[in-house]
């Protein structure tokens, strides 16, 4: 068919506007500047949308990412890394939670709530949250669950997250690296200005590892993001066409 | 001139800023060993989540073959300039990406070409394979 160069034209300068960010090319966006923000209360203010380091594999750096290099898989991790076959069975895959440090890993975006007692982390990815009080309490003693229990305290600025009671059907990454339900986490938060915040994770699990190992992240505020809703169950033809599988539970 | 030509001569390039995608693992779903382009015309953009889907009406050998292609989430599409109306009816453009391992005319889309000439990626999950080998 044969058209136009008017026509070429017209509509090469629709598909320009229909694509706006893919014609600049790159995304320039650059975070407020300022100081620390804090609360009424003297802490810290994480409150906002924020950009995260997208961390499919955990032993690897990234843009904003450090990883932890070769994992100290004991030989029970080793055995279940070297086993693993996301071709059977994906839990993230099937919409199941993604657990907290999948959730983390995501490029999807999350905010941060907070008031003098609890923390609040809203996941975009799947429109899932976690609940983090700060009033000294301690883990509860109940139901190993997918994001774990978590408890936080302040270390001066620092926010620390400590989470257990996790069960073993996550994975602590989307290429699949293994945790057990020992499984500790040890999030510290701090926001060192107005744009950025710092984070690090340690991970602590003695049957799947010889010894602690750490990410070290940076994210960013998105002061012109907001977040929007994620229904993963809306649409998953990979699931219910049967390309993608349900993980077999666990002996 | 045909709008091909004028469009294949505009030569451009683009790519995205961030990642777009991490619903689920590459490897529960597409083979990275079996890459397919495909060059047809655009039945239907699925605008949903967790993935937006791609069919496209493809001509092979003469015969008529229906693809569908899952390129990444809506939200950070639309973060990156992506619309529900970015693809329409009967246009022509040639996916880039990798087949399922079913070997249904099923693929993850890494690139599409527009009918402008532009290269624009589309949420692929081919990066999370694992780099560093198995023990």
């Amino acid at each position: 068919m044969k058209k136009s160069f008017a026509a070429g034209l017209l509509t090469a300068l629709a598909w320009a506007a229909a694509f706006p960010a893919v014609a600049a090319g790159q995304d320039k966006y650059q975070p407020p500047a300022g100081k620390t923000p804090r609360t009424a209360s003297g802490k810290v203010d994480f409150s906002g949308v924020w950009a995260k380091a997208y961390v499919p594999d955990m032993t690897q750096d990234g843009q904003d990412q450090k990883g932890a290099g070769e994992l100290p898989f004991t030989a029970w991790g080793a055995d279940d890394w070297k086993h693993y076959d996301a071709a059977e069975g994906d839990y993230t895959g099937a919409c199941l939670p993604f657990g907290m440090t999948r959730s983390i890993n995501t490029p999807e975006p999350m905010q941060i709530m907070q008031s003098d007692r609890y923390f609040a982390f809203l996941f975009e990815q799947n429109s899932w949250f976690t609940v983090v009080p700060i009033d000294g309490r301690a883990h509860l003693k109940g139901i190993p669950t997918w994001f774990g229990d978590s408890v936080g305290h302040w270390e001066g600025d620092t926010l620390v997250v400590d989470t257990v009671n996790f069960n073993d059907m996550t994975r602590l990454d989307t290429v699949g690296h293994p945790h057990s339900d020992q499984l500790h986490l040890t999030q510290r938060f701090s926001r060192p200005d107005l744009g950025h915040m710092s984070y690090e994770v340690t991970v602590d699990d003695p049957k799947t590892f010889t010894r602690t190992w750490k990410n070290t992240r940076t994210f960013t505020l998105r002061a012109d993001w907001e977040m929007m809703e994620y229904s993963c169950e809306e649409n998953n033809k990979s699931l219910w066409e049967g390309r993608i599988k349900v993980p077999k539970p666990k002996g | 001139m045909s709008l091909k030509r004028f469009l294949i001569g505009a030569g451009l390039l683009a790519a995205l800023a961030q990642p777009l995608v991490a619903h689920h693992s590459f490897a529960a779903e597409f083979d990275s060993n079996k890459p397919v382009k495909l060059t047809g015309s655009v039945t239907r953009l699925e605008w949903k989540n967790p993935h937006i889907w791609v069919y496209l009406d493809v001509t092979e050998r003469g015969n008529p073959l229906h693809w569908q292609c899952e390129g990444g989430a809506p939200n950070t599409l639309t973060r990156n300039g992506w619309s529900k109306d970015s693809l329409k009816f009967g246009e022509q453009v040639t996916i880039e990406g990798w087949q399922a391992k079913d070997g249904s005319n099923t693929c993850n889309l890494r690139v599409i070409t527009l009918p402008d000439g532009r290269r624009v990626l589309a949420g692929s999950s081919a990066g999370d394979t694992p780099t560093t080998p198995k023990p």
